[in-house]
């Protein structure tokens, strides 16, 4: 018998024994649809745990690797019949690798940066301030200020250039709604969720709290998010969030879908747009937030929404989450590749969705395939299509 | 060593009969890189497992003598549809939930398919047999099959029944009339029909006479589809109710769920009708004012045998959890499958003789409605592997409820690998003659997926071999010992007095005791699967009752 210290520790030791080996998990895996071997699926990779139990295998650098070739997309989570919170599992058998030593370079690199910069990729806080370039009017005097909601970036909008789009839609939309919002600005860190995929539980709820005390302060009540990931580690690990239920945690499109519903946004016919929408794994197996983009985009005269199979909480994942991206860039893309297969069998021309990461991973794979589609975030979509300011806009919260 | 495992959860003692792992794991992808490998194996002797996604519990799937696992998930393409002839042909890798999913989106369904349809290989449920979704209207899976190709063990592909596909873009034509006319021959040697009238022969014996690579499948229209439930405080009122529905509905499924099923799933623990009740769900599958008739009935045959109409809502959550019979799993962790074909009048004496043989163990009991009055009766013994010797030792519990199947009239409700020692009863006298003698022919070498429903030598393990021997030793040493003075023979003891045998005594026993410990090694070599089991369940029970005093 081996003991598996984190495994333990965190109560898992159970869960390979408690598989019934039925295969649901491995035939939704994104990783096992590439790869092809039950090795690379979770009921291999559970099953080769149980073997590390029984002191049948090794717990060694091949299978340290395999545990990190995986989206952590909830999907195998959703589609298990016994029950396995298999995505918890993948976290605390990271941390085992971590504990061993076993770590992915590209997993090491993010937990040095996110402990010695506050992000995930070695920038630092004023290059938070970088994406405000062009609407320096717009939100000059809300860093920090006192408001009832803020606006939670997270690293990818922040910092990547390619996303500052979004958040300055986001920024857009609620100065059009005559929102009294707040930004953390510079002082905005990690939510702490990369730890997490990297085999850091102990410290995500540290580093959730550095900006939720901020939040705290400035007396906000409802935090609007462009990333779903932050929302979900906040709601699992920070302590605060899951005593005081006083702060609302919501997705882009629940905030903007809430607004059209107060009629605070108004529209004008679009040219015929097909759109599709692409449901980031989180949000629509953890948050169950899939109606909201649907209920947008039947708002917006011209935007004719087509599904794509699979979607909603079946959805297939981008291959960008649970840091694939880094660890397997090949395989990762190969992964958005396939989805972006989905959209091309469908008469849409732009694929929707609302995670930041699921739009880097579709950049890069429309690049490697050459199909040709736009894809945009839900903010960017909705900012585009609002109707000259002076026809709409709300009052004041 | 993944691929080497089914649902069901083995104690090491297992792995004394057959081997624990596969030597190597192959994913072709079409019928041609197949019969490569089968040619290849055939050349060495290479002993080869088919798999589709080890969902059986029977150990039809798992390795027995190491070799090839053939893993078929790689073929699932959709071949061939045409809803005027209600049929669709695809590779045998395809999982029941993929094909669902494309005959829905034509309006059409499938009269059976398992419930692991999730994961399940339409190769690996047509290569088992058995009731699914669907059963209750339409009988077990073997007749919705219309035609098979398979590749026999000498590396011939053959096609059985009537497999449909565009014959303009066929490239195995010649290889199958080259295959069909061996085969023909063959067949007619064995008194039996031409292929078109043997798909018997594939379907249902668990690969172990060729792999089957593509399938044509019955389908049905997708008609209004209502799932209905009701709760029963009593098996036997369940029973009565679910006879009388059978009889006057007819509906598309049916199974019930016992109270000890329905106790231990998590979901149900809000509702205090359904808890601990003995559940009846099942669907309707026809027009929306036949569904409106036969509903009304439903509900009236409930409440005339005292059971209660659960809702709509109720009846769907019923319908989803079709697909996850395992759901109770977490109260094992293990699982010892044991399942039975039983007769549906005698449920009630069946399940209350199962519960009292096993009232020592944790179980969940359920089952699915046939449209032959039979009703497949699965009992999920839920145990914890960790405890090695309980594990052990209770394994036999599984072997024991096949035992009960055939005092009530039943069957084992599948032959796999470990029940292969009731697979004449399985097939009946005549078929199970004829597949031996196919197999023979088929398969000299007995290279295709060996041990699996014909039996077989098995390869002991050392540590058993090591028993064995010192059993054996321990045995003759003792019976030298003893034999001579209770035998009290004039002869024999003369001979024993011999001053040269009274110098050698020790050394003789000890060469006595050597030579039984051989002759023990020799019987366990040669010992056959059925032969194994014979001898181990019973020591098996008879250790578990020492244990519990
Ligand atoms: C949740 C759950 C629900 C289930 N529900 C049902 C049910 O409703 N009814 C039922 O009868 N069983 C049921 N089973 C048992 C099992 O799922 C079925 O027998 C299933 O069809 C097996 O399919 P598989 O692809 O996993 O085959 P495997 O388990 O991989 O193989 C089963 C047998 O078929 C052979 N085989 C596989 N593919 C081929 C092929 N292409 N050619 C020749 N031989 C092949 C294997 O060697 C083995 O002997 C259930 C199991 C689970 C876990
Ligand atoms: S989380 Fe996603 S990628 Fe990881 S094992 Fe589960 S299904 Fe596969
Ligand atoms: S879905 Fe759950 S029970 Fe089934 S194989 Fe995967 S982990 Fe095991």
């Amino acid at each position: 018998m081996t003991k598996l210290d984190f495994i333990e520790r965190y109560g898992q030791e159970n869960e390979p024994y408690i598989c019934a080996s039925c295969g649901n998990c491995t035939l939704v895996c994104p990783v096992y649809s590439e790869l092809k071997w039950e090795s690379y699926g979770p009921r291999g990779k559970l099953h080769v745990v149980k073997s590390i139990i029984e002191g049948e295998g090794e717990f060694g650098k091949d299978f340290a690797h395999k545990i990190f070739l995986c989206n952590l997309c909830e999907h195998c989570t959703s589609v298990c019949t016994t029950g396995i919170s298999l995505d918890r599992f993948w976290e605390v058998a990271r941390a085992e690798v971590r504990e061993r030593g076993l770590l992915p370079a590209p997993a090491q690199f993010v937990l040095k940066s996110v402990k010695e910069r506050g992000d995930i990729m070695w920038m630092g806080s004023a290059d938070r301030l970088l994406w405000m370039e062009g609407i320096d009017e717009l939100v000059k005097d809300r860093i920090l200020k006192k408001a009832k909601v803020a606006y939670f970036l997270g690293c990818n909008v922040s910092l990547k250039s390619q996303l500052h789009d979004v958040a300055q839609s986001m920024v857009k939309i609620m100065d059009y709604a005559g929102i009294d919002f707040t930004l953390l600005g510079e002082k905005e860190v990690c939510c702490g969720a990369p730890l997490s995929w990297a085999g850091n539980l102990k410290d995500i709820n540290e580093m959730a709290e550095k900006n939720l005390s901020l939040i705290r302060e400035l007396g906000v009540e409802t935090v609007v998010f462009s990333c779903p990931s932050c929302i979900q580690t906040w709601s699992e690990y920070s302590k605060s969030v899951k005593e005081d239920k006083s702060i609302e945690l919501l997705t882009a499109s629940q905030f903007i879908n809430r607004l059209i519903r107060e009629k605070r946004l108004h529209f004008e016919e679009q040219p015929m747009i097909t759109t599709t929408f692409h449901d980031p794994c989180i949000s629509a197996r953890v948050l169950k937030a899939t109606e909201e983009p649907r209920e947008i985009m039947d708002e917006i005269p011209g935007v004719y929404h087509v599904e794509m199979n699979p979607s909603r909480q079946n959805t297939r994942c981008c291959g960008a989450h649970g840091l694939l991206d880094v660890v397997d860039p090949v395989l990762s893309s190969r992964i958005a590749e396939r989805r972006l297969r989905d959209v091309t069998v469908t008469p849409a021309t732009r694929i929707v969705t609302e995670c930041p990461r699921c739009i880097l991973a579709f950049d890069l794979a429309k690049f490697t395939t050459g199909y040709e589609m736009l894809v945009q975030d839900i903010t960017q979509l909705v900012e585009g299509a609002l109707s000259p300011k002076e026809q709409g806009g709300g009052k004041d919260h | 060593m993944i691929y080497s495992k089914d649902v069901t959860s083995l104690p090491d003692l297992a792995h004394q009969i057959v081997s624990p792992r596969f030597d190597v794991v192959t994913q072709p992808v079409d019928v041609l890189s197949l019969q490569n490998l089968i040619i290849y194996a055939i050349e060495n002797g290479i002993p080869i497992v088919p798999r589709g996604n080890g969902t059986s519990g029977w150990g039809g799937a798992i390795p027995t003598r190491g070799g090839l696992c053939i893993s078929l998930s790689a073929m699932s393409g959709i071949l061939y549809f045409n809803e005027f002839e209600s049929a669709v042909t695809v590779e045998t890798g395809i999982t029941w939930r993929d094909l669902l999913a494309f005959l829905e989106r034509l309006g059409f369904t499938l009269p059976v398919y398992p419930s692991s349809a999730t994961a399940a290989t339409v190769g690996g449920f047509v290569a088992s047999g058995g009731l699914g979704i669907g059963s209750t209207r339409n009988g077990d899976i073997l007749k919705q099959v219309i035609g098979i190709e398979a590749i026999l063990p000498n590396g011939k592909i053959v096609r059985l029944g009537r497999l449909l596909l565009d014959s303009k873009t066929d490239p195995l034509r010649e290889k199958v009339e080259e295959g069909n006319s061996w085969l023909s021959e063959k067949l007619s040697d064995a008194g039996l029909g031409s292929p078109e009238q043997e798909t018997k022969l594939f379907t249902g014996t668990y690969g172990t006479l060729g792999i089957i690579t593509k399938v044509t499948l019955k389908t049905i229209p997708n008609l209004q589809l209502i799932p209905f439930s009701c709760s029963f405080d009593r098996m036997t009122d369940l029973v009565r109710a679910a006879d009388r529905i059978l009889s006057e509905v007819k509906p598309y499924y049916m199974r019930f769920l016992a109270d000890n099923y329905t106790s231990k799933l998590r979901a149900l623990s809000e509702y205090e009708n359904e808890s601990g009740k003995y559940i009846l769900t099942g669907a309707l599958l026809d027009t929306i004012y036949q569904n409106e008739d036969n509903i009304e009935i439903i509900k009236t045959v409930t409440n005339e045998e005292k059971g209660y109409v659960l809702d709509d809502k109720r009846s769907w959550f019923y319908w989803s959890e079709r697909l996850y019979p395992l759901r109770i799993k977490r109260h094992g962790p293990s699982l010892v499958p044991a399942e039975m074909l039983a007769p549906m009048n005698m449920l009630p004496e069946i399940l209350e003789k199962t519960k009292a043989e096993l009232r020592n163990s944790k179980v969940a009991i359920e089952g699915t409605l046939s449209n032959d009055g039979t009703t497949s009766f699965m009992v999920w013994i839920l145990d914890d592997e960790r405890k090695k010797v309980s594990f052990t030792i209770g394994w036999y519990r599984s072997f024991q409820i096949a035992s009960l199947a055939e005092r009530f009239g039943g069957l084992p409700y599948a032959v796999g690998l470990w029940n292969g020692r009731h697979a004449r009863k399985f097939y009946g006298n005549d078929s199970y003659k004829n597949l031996k003698v196919m197999k023979k022919k088929l398969d000299p070498s007995n290279i295709m997926n060996p041990l699996k429903v014909f039996g077989g030598r098995v390869t002991i393990g050392r540590e058993s071999m090591l028993l064995g021997f010192l059993l054996g030793f321990i045995v003759t040493m003792i019976g030298g010992w003893l034999l001579p003075g209770l035998l009290n023979l004039d002869w024999l003891n003369q001979f024993l007095s011999l001053s040269l045998v009274q110098f050698l005594y020790f050394p003789n026993l000890w060469l006595l005791g050597l030579a039984g410990g051989l002759i023990a090694v020799m019987i366990i070599r040669f010992m056959r699967l059925s032969q194994a089991l014979a001898i181990g369940i019973p020591i098996l029970r008879i250790l578990s009752k020492l244990l519990r005093r």
